[in-house]
């Protein structure tokens, strides 16, 4: 039986596990005081520009930097050629199993394939110079036929956009699943087809990416400020591609303006501000502009499904399938397109048949990487609104439809045809919680409307199971992925009383500082002021994995356990001695040492660490230091799950429509932080907003070209452009992690889309609309109407 | 993205501007609140050797009233004509506008005559302009002249103004007391995928006059559905009069695609949202509705 | 050389003169010329509202403005808030968790801060259209919202006490 979370906030030590306590991070940054990557410039520092293809496709022909080279305060120019002498391709960490490497080089050499592909550096003086100097190089480009989109790439007329690699631009193709799918879907009373389309989005952080980079010489070191969440498998990269011993890089994140899965792994840029620095001998810094950032920077999502799910007469989903292609761009980033389509593609639904024909597709646009939710988004998308069509079909209510088929906790762990293992969970309570709060019943009841402004009211809902962190080291072995699975922390105790812990993962808003810092405070029994958190320097912390995936907290929480158990042994051991007694019979409580049965002997914490810092009076056979470190991979993910409800009305008229109400329910497992735990879920859901009904990147399919690759014309929502978003949770422990917390960074992307779109579909079900395809713009919701009421005219 | 180099000039009286303006015959341009213009520089999609910064020049961030008349100066920036009563009072549209204009801090920069002089054709100012007729008094080192903000307004980011002229000034006739206004976007405060302003007169027997009905985002600038105005009328602006009218709005409306909207949907938007700040008019004088 | 230019710009109650070049807007011009690095870069096209600091006491977005045209002039920057403690707006959001990797917070601080300066009350609607010059990708806005009416809703109480 699933364990429940037995807390309430009131009850709740301040600073402990389960407090809401206010976060470590926040001083310095509403000081203005942060450190991001741009606040930081050496001395001397230069500036670099990257000089770009302004085609999807072409063939570079010739390169004259002459001018540039001569102008006042340039002093250094890379070429193509100059980048494949001195580096090797960027690695990629998770390539998709059995896709073959595309060389990924910093610089196109002879042929360009995205609009944004370096073709030329240059460091100048300042970076208004460093432009200028880019604007005297004169390339002399041959435009090449161009790959639109998955459908055209696949033409075998189209051009291939790597044929020393491949023979198409299919970079590779998987099947995943289990049972027999097909012969489920031949034999169901009823099956339920549907293509769907989802948009190319950016995760678009309010921190460009942004490079530091110094060179010394002579002892053959390179340090860099970078922007990033994963400031070792930086450095591993650098040392890669810069053909350096790993030892010669260190990698420093300060603070970074968010990431979301974009600022995973390096970048052309930053191999070559690295080997600018190292010509120029001078330190270089490249912060991206916005110009840059839409065209160079990794997109996210976009692919076509044609999915299919089959039931019963009497309800009962019995087989899945969706073959889907994902456009992943010119190149397999180092994350990748994202992988989690296949392996979320059931959701919570008890399907023993069901499967997925992956494929990953090459276009000659700006490489796809991960986005917050990897996949996730994508397959709640296409499921849930497929079983509010199989809904439809069956004369069912959605509601019901959906909890008849839902995995139940007794069913736990349960594994999924992708072999994915749910942990544990109460699906069916998210499900039933959602409906109450958005008043599916009366609304089902009152009916859709129109209403005397003659607007169409509709509901909607989307369930779903979201993997957090992910399983061990084999199962990545498996994938060929090139990163571990654990997260390292060191714990040392200082001569002032407090704790320092070193992680190696990067500060980039989640509050991985304060919830760190609650963990060790609470395990070892100490403030939590007394805590300290350092993070993101590689050189001063033990080597991890970092923080993507919604693992920093699962996977460290094991690590900083562990450490802190370890040292809070120490710290009884020797408190005990000194004050002549036995560690069972010591606790360490507000800033002391004392014993159990006389709290009138007592040592400030800071008398025992400093008397095992210097070594003097310890107990016999102590070594010396108060310091502790560990290494923790989790067994195996936890499992969020819940569900979202909408309500939206919607103008027949123009297609117009306004979400009313949003509401997210939510299993968040042990909260080690409350209220930053609904900080992320909110941020989560109004990225899936955006992605929803106004974010998507828009390519001429003539010219191949960005349409819309600014900030005026990429349509970001701002504070009027939410509805109100009322968050619920439920506890329910996940036996595999720590603690029995559960990942929650990326879930509030999830639901979104499904849910607006579900909503929306509701409102004009008496029309017959069907929403397919994403954004959800007024003018797009105008042409579903459009279409179903031609369709209807055509069967009448 | 950092703007190429340019001379930066501040000079001391509108004379001196036009003088640097007419020396540099084209290669300069009027710097007023920058909201626009800065960012075209910065991205490079235009190089001058010459900004003149007239924010400094007493005088022309006035509104006046002159009989009839409200006047401005062109430096009058969106803050200003949102909180100033004189601007409520006489040209109430111009007011309500301001609020779908960018937002509080583009507001506190951006300038009536920048705004006319970008000649944005989805613009709330220049729509606004053309809905309540009116005139623009451009200055040279040869003189001045008045140009009609319909002749005014060329084409997408093209006015009459000259290579060596500036805007000195912004004159409004005495204005229909009632108006409409009507915006849809894509995201608040985004460039109009449709706006539409009308403006008309009310008479004791019900019957409306003067009755200007302008169109954003349709066309290469934004335009008059003077027949559909012509239409109405005299009449008490019925249903059937208003769908008419708005079906004629069509006539005058040549949309674009992009990616706020195909021509498509803005040609379908048009006479809805016609008809819509139609009935608003004769319904109600709320000045707006989002 | 590039051309130069003159300005004395006073920054948080501070007179600076420098020599710049016309196109350096003024984000650069506080961020490298004084050091002041809590104002932030995030389009340099007017929209995300990072920049966001105060011209004679209007919030401005300061990557729209030359440095050369705030010469003589007062701008205010997030640095001035917070003195040996947090201001009381700033622990409002630190109160709220209204910020999460803290890039854009003081673009938000600024554009609140000019609200107070005027002594406004907003409603909750109107202050989404009043924080819709500056953009969060982290939060949501939801509890930034909170932070900013809770923010001008103590300090209008402050006032009736003491006045």
């Amino acid at each position: 039986m699933a364990e429940v979370v037995q807390t309430t906030r009131t009850s709740l030590r301040e600073g402990r596990i389960g407090s809401s306590v206010s976060r470590k991070e926040d001083d310095r940054l509403l000081r203005g005081e942060g450190r991001f990557t741009d606040d930081v410039e050496p001395g001397h520092c230069l500036h670099m520009a990257v000089g770009r293809c302004p085609f999807p496709h072409a063939r570079i022909l010739s390169i004259d930097v002459s001018q540039a080279v001569a102008l006042e305060g340039v002093e250094d120019v890379l070429v193509g050629s100059d980048v494949v002498s001195r580096s090797d391709p960027i690695s990629v960490l998770r390539p998709v199993a059995d896709a073959p490497d595309l060389g990924f080089y910093a610089m196109a050499t002879d042929v360009a394939v995205f609009e944004g592909h370096p073709v030329v550096s240059v460091v100048a003086v300042s970076r208004h110079v460093a432009e200028d100097a880019i604007g005297l190089i004169d390339v002399d480009y041959e435009p090449l036929p161009h790959v639109f989109d998955v459908e055209s790439a696949m033409d075998p007329r189209s051009p291939v956009l790597h044929p020393r690699v491949l023979k198409s631009n299919l970079l590779v193709k998987r099947l995943t699943g289990a049972g027999d799918p097909e012969a489920r879907l031949a034999e169901a009373d009823v099956v339920v087809e549907e293509r769907f389309s989802i948009n190319r989005v950016s995760p678009l952080p309010m921190e460009t990416r942004a490079i530091v980079a110094e060179w010394q010489a002579g002892a053959r070191e390179l340090t860099v400020r970078h922007s990033t969440q994963v400031p070792h498998l930086v450095r591993k990269q650098l040392a890669e591609s810069l053909r350096l011993e790993d030892g010669a890089v260190r990698v420093i994140a300060t603070d970074v303006g968010g990431g979301f899965g974009l600022k995973l792994g390096i970048y052309p840029e930053d191999v070559l501000a690295c080997l600018h620095a190292m010509r120029a001998r001078r330190p270089v810094k490249w912060v991206e502009d916005r110009i840059e950032f839409f065209r160079a920077s990794t997109h996210g999502r976009e692919s076509v499904h044609s999915v299919r799910v089959g039931a019963r007469s009497d309800g009962q989903i019995t087989g899945m399938f969706d073959a889907y292609a994902v456009d992943s761009g010119g190149y397999n980033s180092p994350m990748g397109s994202p992988q989690l389509t296949s392996h979320m593609f059931t959701g919570p639904y008890r399907v023993n048949d069901a499967g997925t024909e992956h494929s990953v597709i090459l276009t000659n646009k700006a490489p796809v990487g991960a986005y917050r939710g990897y996949g996730q988004p994508e397959s709640c998308f296409v499921r849930e609104l497929l079983i509010d069509r199989l809904a439809c079909r069956l004369g069912r209510d959605r509601v019901e439809l959906r909890a008849q088929n839902m995995l139940h906790s007794q069913d736990m762990p349960w594994q999924s045809t992708s072999g994915a293992t749910y942990d544990s969970g109460d699906y069916e309570a998210c499900l039933r919680m959602a409906a109450q709060a958005i008043g599916y019943e009366e609304h089902v009841k009152r009916g859709r409307g129109p209403g005397t402004d003659g607007r169409y009211t509709g509901v909607g809902l989307a369930s779903f199971v979201e993997r957090t962190g992910y399983a061990s080291s084999k199962f990545l072995a498996r994938r060929g992925s090139r990163f571990g699975a654990h997260e390292s922390v060191t714990l040392r105790a200082n001569r002032s009383g407090g704790v320092d812990v070193y992680n190696g993962v990067s500060t980039f808003g989640v509050g991985t500082e304060t919830s760190f810092a609650q963990i060790v405070a609470d395990v070892i029994g100490i403030d939590f002021d007394s805590v300290r958190v350092h993070l993101g320097d590689t050189g001063a912390s033990p080597l991890n994995t970092g923080g993507f995936a919604s693992r920093t907290l699962i996977a460290s929480a094991g690590a900083l356990r562990q450490a802190a158990e370890e040292l809070r042994a120490k710290i009884l051991r020797i408190g005990a001695f000194m004050l002549d007694s036995d560690p069972e019979d010591a606790v360490i409580s507000r800033g002391v040492v004392c014993l159990r049965d006389d709290p009138n002997a007592c040592l400030p914490l800071a008398e025992v660490y400093d008397r095992a810092i210097i070594n003097q009076g310890m107990p016999p056979g102590e070594e010396p230091g108060l310091e502790s470190g560990a290494q923790f991979e989790p067994e195996a993910a936890a499992y969020g799950y819940g569900t979202a409800a909408a309500r939206v009305s919607v103008d027949p008229e123009t297609g117009d429509f306004d979400v009313e109400r949003f509401v997210m329910v939510h299993d968040c497992g042990t909260p080690v932080n409350p209220v930053l735990i609904d900080g992320q879920v909110l941020g989560g859901l109004a990225q899936g907003y955006g992605q929803a009904v106004m974010e998507e990147l828009r390519y001429d399919e003539e010219t191949g070209q960005l349409i819309n690759g600014t900030m005026m014309d990429y349509f970001m929502p701002t504070a009027a452009d939410l509805p109100e978003i009322e968050l619920q949770h439920t506890f329910v422990k996940s036996p595999v992690t720590p603690f029995g917390v559960r990942g929650v960074g990326e879930v509030g992307t999830v639901p979104g889309c499904a849910t607006i779109a579900s909503a929306i579909c509701d409102a004009l079900a008496d029309f017959g609309v069907e929403i397919n395809r994403l954004p959800l713009s007024p003018e797009s919701v105008w042409r579903a109407l459009n279409q179903a009421k031609a369709s209807r005219e055509v069967r009448s | 993205m950092k703007s190429a180099p340019f001379t930066y000039v501040r000079p001391a009286s509108v004379e001196e501007a036009l003088h640097v303006l007419d020396e540099q015959a084209g290669a300069a341009r009027i710097l007023a609140g920058g909201q626009s213009l800065v960012p075209m520089l910065q991205m490079r999609l235009m190089q001058l050797d010459a900004l003149v910064d007239i924010n400094r020049l007493p005088g022309l961030d006035e509104v006046r009233a002159a009989g009839a008349e409200t006047i401005f100066g062109p430096l009058v920036r969106y803050a200003t004509i949102e909180r100033l009563p004189l601007v409520a009072e006489r040209l109430p549209l111009l007011q309500c506008v301001m609020r779908f204009v960018g937002d509080p801090q583009i507001r506190n920069r951006g300038t009536i005559g920048g705004s006319l002089a970008q000649a944005d054709p989805t613009g709330e100012v220049p729509l606004s302009c053309l809905a309540l007729d009116a005139t623009i008094v451009a200055a040279s080192v040869s003189g001045t002249r008045e140009i009609l903000i319909d002749d005014f307004l060329v084409s997408s980011y093209t006015t009459a103004l000259e290579p060596g002229e500036m805007i000195t000034e912004i004159r409004f006739p005495l204005a229909p007391h009632h108006f409409a206004f009507l915006e849809r976007n894509r995201k608040h405060n985004d460039f109009a995928v449709v706006n539409v302003a009308v403006v008309g007169r009310r008479g004791s027997d019900g019957g409306w006059s003067d009755l200007r009905i302008a169109l954003g985002g349709v066309s290469d600038r934004v335009v008059l559905a003077v027949e559909s105005a012509a239409l109405l009328e005299g009449t008490t602006l019925e249903e059937d009069a208003i769908a008419q009218a708005a079906q004629l709005a069509l006539d005058v409306i040549d949309p674009p695609t992009d990616v706020r909207g195909t021509a498509e949907y803005r040609r379908h938007l048009v006479p809805v949202y016609v008809r819509r700040a139609l009935s608003k008019l004769r319904d109600d004088h709320e000045p707006f509705d989002a | 050389m590039p051309e130069r230019v003159e300005v004395t710009i006073s920054v948080n109650g501070r007179k600076h003169r420098r020599q710049v070049e016309p196109r350096m807007h003024l984000a650069d011009f506080l961020r490298h010329e004084l050091g002041l690095t809590g104002t932030h870069i995030g389009c340099e096209q007017g929209v995300c509202g990072n920049c966001t600091v105060l011209v004679d006491g209007q919030a401005v977005k300061s990557c729209l403005m030359f440095a050369a045209q705030a010469d003589g002039q007062r701008v205010t920057t997030v640095e001035s808030l917070a003195e040996e403690e947090l201001h009381p707006l700033q622990q409002a959001f630190k109160d709220a968790h209204a910020l999460q990797c803290g890039y854009c917070t003081p673009g938000f601080l600024m554009a609140a801060a000019a609200i107070a300066a005027e002594g406004r009350r907003p409603s909750r609607e109107e202050l989404r259209e009043e924080l819709s010059g500056v953009i969060c990708r982290c939060t949501g806005y939801e509890n930034i919202l909170i932070a900013v009416e809770r923010y001008l809703e103590d300090r209008g109480e402050v006032e009736a006490v003491g006045g």
